[in-house]
């Protein structure tokens, strides 16, 4: 369970502030499928970058079980982020002098795990272990910061937009591969998208406006990444 | 009515490289400073020595003159040619650097239907930095000059030697190198633009799409990441491996010398090794770290302990500068025991000349605490590197 209570955030000086984070509050379950909706700069990343402990708040509480990261020195946040998180982003970030296999050993290493080759079959890459990032389409490398992410075994999984730079047909087979493997490892996935239609893949959808959550809705049926429009 | 500028040009103009790019080259401004430094000195000396040589009517002072005249040349040739091959060596690497990391705006302006060579040209601005660093160091050399030439005349074997201005070796020291440098500028550009348009914009580096071994297959990431840092980046290698023989060469030599022959030239010595070392250091360190923002940003985002990312992508240089350290060593002990057993063989009551151990492990302790104390430095600036600059890129 992470519970997140009244989470303000701002950016800029004390003349020209602006508060991006008003006071959001949230509960998620564990296992459950989240997605963060909203429009551009309605400060879905941040609120996201801020839960998983990647960044700060001004003031309010991140609390996973009874462990308030906002409260954790730099080292005991790292090392929490080292246990617990697993990152995707829009852009992939992949290490670009690295080969598939050794940016996925990237995550596995962190988490002792030796069969990361497993993560990498699953995302259908087994053919491209030594090929380097610029050597791979944008939905292979998305594919790649999948795997990596896995193979730390993470409890929860934050995505930021991960088919905003993809098309159609390659957003389709990245999100099933996502949607496949959150079923079968049962971690808590936290999505950040603009997309009305991927959010009806999720269970629990929040809806943010300017800094705030204007709804949250429970979906009865999910859909699969082969059903939602795009 | 406004005349219309010709639009390539003008777009041309901004997007290649700038007199402020090149700004950036202390570093090659520093080492061609300090080699036309010590070229001065030697041979506006040793040509202005010459023009009195038949003045000279003592036996001791005809040996003196032999003895100056070739360690003029030698200095000259050893230090002038060492600092000349470094700051090539330097200069390539961040011509290099430099169409790395903006092959995507030179990837576009190919894609427009610019030539390599056209880009290309643009890079003659890097040869201003070599000049700029040239006249510096020329003009420390001529205020220094006077007290040179009374040090190398203490002991008044010559008659009285008046500074000289040489065009011919001012061109030779600032007109040369300056054009040199700007041709090969130019020349190595356009052997790097060379590439296929769709690879300078995808910003393909260029892979040896060699088989990996089995062993480093297996090899652990955090070891993986320090080996192909090492690997991606030949030329700080070199940078850092000539930083420790800079320092290890130029203090043990300047010891020596003290003894040898004046502790103004053991002064002069040290302050331009200690110069070049650190420079050196400081320049590769901060491209080791600047190019692996993106990677350590990253690291730290997965949840690596910043003492691990440091650890991985600056640790591998220390064998290499201890390997720099000892090659300085043997360097040095090899020229000034040629220099005191040739060059001075005629001259009356020099010192013997022996490695002197306990210098040397000296030496190798003060290395050892300055370059931790750099590597920390770097280390710090690791830990501070803001995980949301990076990403917002
Ligand atoms: N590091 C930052 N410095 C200043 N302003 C920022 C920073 N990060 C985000 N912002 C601002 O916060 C607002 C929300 O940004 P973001 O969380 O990225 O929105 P979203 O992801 O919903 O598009 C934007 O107006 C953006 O300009
Ligand atoms: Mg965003």
């Amino acid at each position: 369970m992470i519970s997140i209570s009244d989470i303000v955030k701002s950016y800029g000086n004390a003349g020209n502030k602006n508060q991006v984070l008003k006071g959001i509050s949230l509960q998620i379950t564990d296992g459950d499928f989240v997605v963060l909706l909203g429009a551009s700069g309605s400060g879905k990343s941040t609120f996201l970058n801020v839960i998983s402990g990647l960044e700060r708040p001004d003031s309010g509480s991140v609390v996973y079980g009874t462990n308030d990261i906002t409260k954790l020195t730099d080292e005991k946040l790292t090392q929490f982020r080292r246990d617990n998180i697993g990152f995707i982003f829009q852009q992939y970030y992949l290490l670009p002098n690295m080969t598939v296999e050794k940016n996925v050993r990237m995550g596995a290493d962190l988490a002792g795990n030796r069969a990361y080759r497993e993560m990498i079959n699953a995302v259908g890459l087994e053919e491209k272990t030594g090929k380097y990032p610029s050597e791979l389409s944008g939905g292979e490398q998305q594919r790649v910061s999948v795997a990596r992410a896995l193979a730390k075994k993470p409890k929860v999984l934050f995505l930021d937009e991960p088919t905003g730079a993809l098309d159609e047909q390659t957003g389709r087979q990245v999100l099933d591969h996502i949607s496949g493997l959150h079923k079968e490892y049962g971690f808590t996935m936290v999505m950040v998208t603009h997309n009305q239609n991927i959010a009806e893949m999720a269970n629990t959808v929040v809806k943010m406006n300017s800094g705030k959550i204007a709804e949250i809705s429970v979906n009865e049926t999910q859909k699969t990444a082969y059903e939602i429009g795009w | 009515m406004k005349r219309k500028r010709p639009l390539m040009r003008s777009g041309g103009d901004r997007m290649v490289v700038g007199i402020k790019d090149t700004m950036k080259l202390i570093g090659i401004l520093v080492i061609a400073g300090c080699a036309v430094f010590v070229c001065t000195l030697f041979l506006n000396y040793n040509v202005d020595l010459a023009a009195r040589k038949g003045e000279i009517l003592t036996q001791a002072g005809m040996a003196m003159y032999q003895a100056q005249v070739s360690t003029g040349k030698v200095v000259a040739a050893v230090s002038g040619g060492c600092l000349a091959l470094t700051s090539v060596v330097m200069l390539l690497f961040y011509i290099k650097n430099y169409i790395d990391t903006h092959s995507k705006e030179l990837g576009i302006l190919k894609a427009l239907g610019y030539s390599s060579l056209k880009i290309a040209k643009r890079f003659w601005v890097f040869g201003l930095s070599v000049f700029v660093g040239c006249v510096l160091g020329y003009v420390l050399a001529f205020l220094y000059l006077p007290s040179f030439y009374a040090l190398q005349n203490a002991e008044h074997l010559f008659p009285e030697i008046k500074v000289q201005f040489h065009l011919s070796l001012a061109f030779l020291l600032i007109g040369v190198p300056a054009m040199v440098f700007s041709v090969l500028a130019v020349l190595y550009a356009c052997l790097r633009l060379r590439r296929p348009v769709l690879d300078l914009l995808r910003e393909k580096r260029e892979h040896k799409t060699k088989v990996p071994r089995r062993e480093t297959r297996d090899k652990p990431f955090l070891k993986a990441l320090a080996g192909s840092t090492i690997r991606e980046r030949k030329a700080l290698v070199f940078f850092v491996a000539f930083s420790a023989f800079c320092f290890s060469a130029m203090v043990q030599m300047s010891m020596s010398m003290k003894d040898l022959s004046s502790r103004t030239m053991a002064v002069m010595m040290i302050t331009i090794g200690l110069i070049l070392a650190f420079m050196t250091l400081f320049l590769s360190l901060s491209s080791v770290v600047k190019g692996n923002t993106k990677t350590i940003a990253m690291m730290r985002v997965f949840g690596y302990r910043y003492r691990d990312c440091s650890r991985a992508v600056l640790g591998g240089y220390r064998p290499i500068s201890y390997i720099g350290f000892a090659v300085g060593t043997v360097y040095q002990y090899v020229l000034l025991k040629m220099m005191v057993e040739i060059v001075f063989a005629d001259v009356d009551n020099m010192p013997e000349y022996g490695f002197d151990l306990k210098m040397c492990a000296v030496t190798f302790v003060l290395f050892i605490l300055a370059y931790e104390l750099v590597m920390y430095g770097y280390s710090q600036r690791i830990r501070r590197l803001s995980l949301k600059s990076v990403m917002l890129e």
